[in-house]
């Protein structure tokens, strides 16, 4: 639904960067396909609503940490994206100069900290960036992504207690896409909502759809504001679903087939498109300029990637330390 | 209030209280003249805690304790001789000198290790009582741990675990700090744990908790037991908050004896150091204890002071035992770490 | 003979032992990482559903539980998948299973099983490609068994489960397509028996894990240039047979050794240590390593190529000893 607070006119970037990262990475999965990317790949595609919904809220100074799904958290806090297609394939003109991947994106220019190939590990880092932004006063704040699975990490619940005790601006943003890798969420706790261990530690939590993009930005809005203004920690659970299996070439056997369909059908770019048509802020033909535009600029982003060069051998001793 | 149990068993677990009492006031003067040395910890406050929990289990069950472990295994039965022979690092101890006070482990009594590492046992326990359900032998499992364990990201692990695959264990939790190890602050009721009351972490893991009064052996005995037997039916894992007050010789960095027990006491406190005095007056369980077996005319003072001087006896031959002992031959630290 | 692939040795050892012994459990993972051949771990996984559990994304939780349960009459085997995984789970493997006998004065036994694939891997980047197996030598207390060859990994996985220690138990992706003969009802392999994998006379490669594989063909090329070498497979670090590889290099008296963890303090810098304090003098040539590169692991394929211990880094170490 769009709240009274929205302006429509501000709706539309949004589903800008919904799509350029949706296009972003069914490119990404036709270059794996085609073999010009190579190594551990997952795709968040189905979960673009959180990444947005939420950086749409920050600051460049804010800091955003990601997990080994976070091509579309860096996209949304505004990354180039001829420096992340690159970085994914290897290039020395990637934001790591290749040297990190699809799992380990940074990229600092738009305040997007650092992702990590463990599940749940930048949950702690995420506390460290708060504490800093804490120290500094400019009313900064950061946020973490991470999905279901790692709330059964003991780092996670290390961290809440933390955050909570220290009242670190931090927002915890839980993807809860019902699958912790390979296995449903039911066989890695009891606990159907994650939200449920923020009120263990004293954080306001809140769970949403987290294929309704405004509603992601409604609960959002109120958990960046709590943390900007000094209040501490806010959880924020979205439910969601990834339409890819855990990595690229995952054949998802453990998924019924009737479950992706019905997540189909609350694709959230779609529902968000319906919802902008409804309110006749886009028409048909908008729509289309805008998937076209994005499918451009990520097929300029993929011929910049293979046309940059490989990094040099010898660049694997360079920036071991600082 | 008293247990709910036969005189001579009431009277069984005075003694046993006496023996962790006794025991570790005896240590306290042999660390200071360098005897053994190491950091160590006591048991002495939360002996109405330990002594009727263990009472309500099975010969066969297993139990997993701390670097706090010395009155949970004498609770449970272990030789004075050969603890105090462990803890001053003799070839006669438990663990041959291996272990020490951290890490005391007796086999015979259920505990197959003991761990330094405050939440280092909660995952084991999940292990054995893994293994006791798949084995279908009928033992349960006896976590025993202090609050700030649950500050570490293994406990809501194991935690998760324990319920996901409704494991036969008991977790309980003795809180000697009454809210967490780290102070009180005026934005919460401790510096290091924001969850309160404790049990909500494991209520949140749908582990049925309680917060009990660990000063109350009566309570204790009551609670432990009816989890014991929920376990025992098969209901999965079960959660005690047993909360005591922290023993003020245990307040220091290294501890110490500012009064040394008498079961005069649980009468008359006039004699004791004014500073220690309302703890003794108060919130002692083993004094506690004593002063109800005698109001509820279970025994006399006499009978009381008659089982203290045993016990005090003993606790002298086992540290004369254990000074005796010699130190395990050099070489010996370069053997037996592989079965 | 017959020959099998390493995946299809691996699992005729896991499903041999899950029949002969009930006390056997596996603890998470599929022991295939992402291998293209992870069904025929659901064939175990539906044979024995009560014995093969798949816990959360707790390490700490699970690798203790395998310590616990152990310690009270399982003989569980614990993947950690990924080794860089095992940091997860580190306070438990290092510092409760590796040290429960020991404290305990020998009462406490510990017949668990971690098992992990290190190395580089295609893609893995930093944290999916560790090698923690020289750490864990540092870490006494645990067995360590690095298999090379399908016979190997059978024989190996039957002695790990059958120890009452904790054994580390590392494997690598890359073996899981290796083709190699298996008997039937071959025998268990005992630990601390190093295997001379090629017969040589001008150099003794002592190599480990997938590095094993590597100098095989090294050495079959060397061969058509007329150059001997014996490839020599500790098998296992500990126990480590010295006497099997030291028979070696009184042979031929030229030594390099290849293993894929980092150089420093790793894998190869033991052993060299070794074979100097004990076989100087048997010493024609000072030794050489050839190891992972001290670097973090980067992702891009020309970088990760780079840093491992490559074909041509291994041929010129090999051409450096007998010069």
């Amino acid at each position: 639904m769009v709240t009274k607070r929205e302006n429509p006119t501000e709706l539309v970037p949004l589903l800008r960067t919904m799509w350029l990262i949706r296009a972003f990475e069914e490119k990404v999965s036709a270059l794996y396909a085609m073999r010009e990317i190579r190594g551990l790949l997952h795709l968040g595609i189905g979960q673009e609503a959180v990444a947005v919904g939420t950086c749409s809220l920050l600051r460049t100074d804010d800091y955003v940490f990601g997990g080994h799904r976070s091509h579309g958290h860096a996209i949304a806090k505004g990354a180039d994206i001829n420096r992340l297609m690159a970085e994914i394939a290897g290039r020395a003109t990637g934001y790591c100069a290749g040297k990190g991947g699809s799992m380990h994106i940074v990229a600092l220019d738009a305040g997007f900290v650092t992702a990590t190939g463990v599940v749940g590990g930048t949950i702690p880092l995420a506390l460290g960036a708060a504490f800093a932004a804490k120290e500094k006063s400019k009313g900064q704040v950061a946020v973490v992504f991470f999905g279901d699975g790692a709330g059964q990490a003991g780092a996670f619940h290390e961290s809440l207690n933390i955050a909570s005790l220290w009242r670190l601006p931090v927002i915890f943003v839980c993807e809860n896409n019902g699958y912790a890798e390979f296995t449903p969420l039911s066989s890695h706790t009891l606990i159907e909502r994650l939200a449920r261990h923020a009120q263990t530690y004293k954080i306001p939590s809140n769970t949403v759809d987290g294929n309704d993009l405004l509603e992601v930005r409604e609960a959002m809005t109120k958990a960046v504001q709590h943390a900007r203004t000094g209040k501490g920690p806010a959880f924020v659970e979205c439910l969601t679903h990834r339409l890819r299996g855990h990595y690229e070439g995952d054949p998802a056997k453990y998924r019924e087939l009737s479950e992706l369909a019905e997540w189909k059908e609350k694709d959230p770019i779609a529902r968000f498109t319906r919802e902008l048509k409804h309110r006749k802020v886009v028409a048909d033909k908008d729509i289309a300029a805008i998937e076209s535009e994005a499918r451009k600029l990520t097929e300029q982003a993929a011929q910049f990637a293979l046309a940059s060069p490989w990094p040099a051998p010898g660049e694997v001793a360079s920036q071991v330390t600082a | 209030m008293l247990p709910k149990l036969p005189r001579e068993t009431l009277l069984d677990l005075c003694r046993r209280m006496f023996v962790i009492r006794h025991f570790e006031e005896s240590l306290v003067p042999l660390h200071d003249k360098g005897v053994f040395g190491g950091h160590y910890h006591l048991y002495i406050g939360q002996e109405a805690t330990g002594v009727p929990a263990l009472s309500c289990l099975g010969g066969d069950d297993y139990l997993f304790t701390t670097h706090r472990n010395h009155g949970h295994l004498l609770a449970r039965g272990a030789d004075p001789k050969k603890l105090c022979a462990e803890i001053l690092g003799r070839v006669d101890g438990y663990n041959k000198g291996k272990g020490g006070s951290f890490h005391t482990v007796v086999p015979s009594l259920g505990f197959l290790h003991t761990s330094a590492v405050v939440a280092g046992i909660i995952p084991l326990a999940t292990g054995t009582a893994y293994a006791a359900k798949a084995l279908k032998n009928g033992r349960i499992t006896v976590c025993l741990f202090g609050d700030g364990a649950l500050e570490e990201g293994a406990a809501p692990e194991a935690l998760n675990l324990a319920s996901l695959w409704k494991l036969p264990v008991l977790f309980l939790c003795e809180n000697n700090g009454k809210y967490g190890a780290g102070r009180a602050t005026s934005a919460a009721q401790s510096s290091t744990m924001a969850a309160f009351p404790l049990t909500d972490l494991p209520k949140a893991y749908k582990v049925p908790a309680q917060q009990i009064d660990g000063l109350d052996s009566g309570t204790v005995h009551a609670t432990i037991s009816q989890a014991v037997e929920k376990i025992r039916r098969g209901e999965g894992p079960q959660f005690v908050e047993a909360q005591t007050v922290r023993w003020p010789g245990s307040e220091t960095n290294w501890p110490s004896v500012a009064q040394r027990t008498d079961s005069s006491l649980a009468w008359d406190v006039s004699g004791v150091p004014e500073k220690v005095r309302e703890w003794y007056r108060s919130c002692d369980p083993l004094l506690i204890f004593i002063r109800e077996l005698v109001d509820a005319k279970q025994a006399t003072k006499e009978e009381i002071a008659d089982i203290e001087r045993k016990v005090k006896a003993e606790i002298a031959d086992a540290v004369e035992f254990a000074v005796a002992s010699p130190y395990p031959k050099p070489e010996e630290a370069a053997k037996e770490y592989f079965a | 003979m017959r020959e099998i692939a390493y995946y299809e040795a691996k699992f005729e050892a896991l499903n041999e032992i899950m029949a002969a012994d009930p006390t056997v459990h596996l603890i998470n993972g599929t022991f295939l990482s992402l291998s293209p051949h992870r069904h025929v771990y659901q064939e175990l996984a539906n044979k024995y559903r009560d014995r093969v559990m798949s816990p959360p994304i707790s390490e700490l939780g699970f690798c203790g539980l395998a310590t616990g349960a152990a310690m009270a009459g399982l003989r569980p085997i614990v993947d950690i998948s990924t080794g860089s995984f095992i940091f997860e789970g580190w306070p438990q493997v290092a510092n409760e299973a590796a040290n429960a006998f020991s404290m305990s004065g020998g009462q406490t036994r510990v017949p668990v099983v971690f098992h992990l694939f290190h190395g580089l891997r295609g893609g893995g980047a930093a944290q999916h490609s560790a090698s923690p197996q020289a750490m864990l030598w540092n870490n006494p207390g645990l067995e360590i068994v690095l298999p090379s060859s399908p016979r190997d990994v059978k024989g190996l996985l039957k002695t790990a489960v059958a120890s009452d220690n904790p054994t580390i138990f590392v494997d690598h992706v890359q073996l899981l397509d290796v083709k190699g003969d298996v008997p039937e009802n071959d025998s268990p392999i005992p630990f601390g028996l190093a295997h001379v994998k090629r017969k040589g006379s001008d150099v003794t490669v002592i190599a480990t894990s997938y590095m094993v594989q590597r100098c095989l063909q090294v050495a079959e090329r060397l061969a058509s240039e007329r150059i001997s070498a014996e490839v020599v497979d500790p098998r296992t670090l500990v126990p480590f047979d010295m006497a099997t590889l030291m028979t070696s290099v009184e042979k031929t008296g030229r030594v390099v050794i290849v293993d894929e963890t980092h150089q420093s303090c790793g894998v190869a810098a033991e052993i060299a240590a070794r074979i100097v304090e004990s076989g100087f003098d048997k010493l024609k040539a000072p030794l050489r390593r050839v190891s992972t590169l001290d670097v973090p692991v980067s992702y891009s394929p020309p970088l990760e190529d780079y840093i491992g211990p490559r074909e041509d880094r291994i041929i010129e170490a090999i051409r450096a000893v007998l010069r």
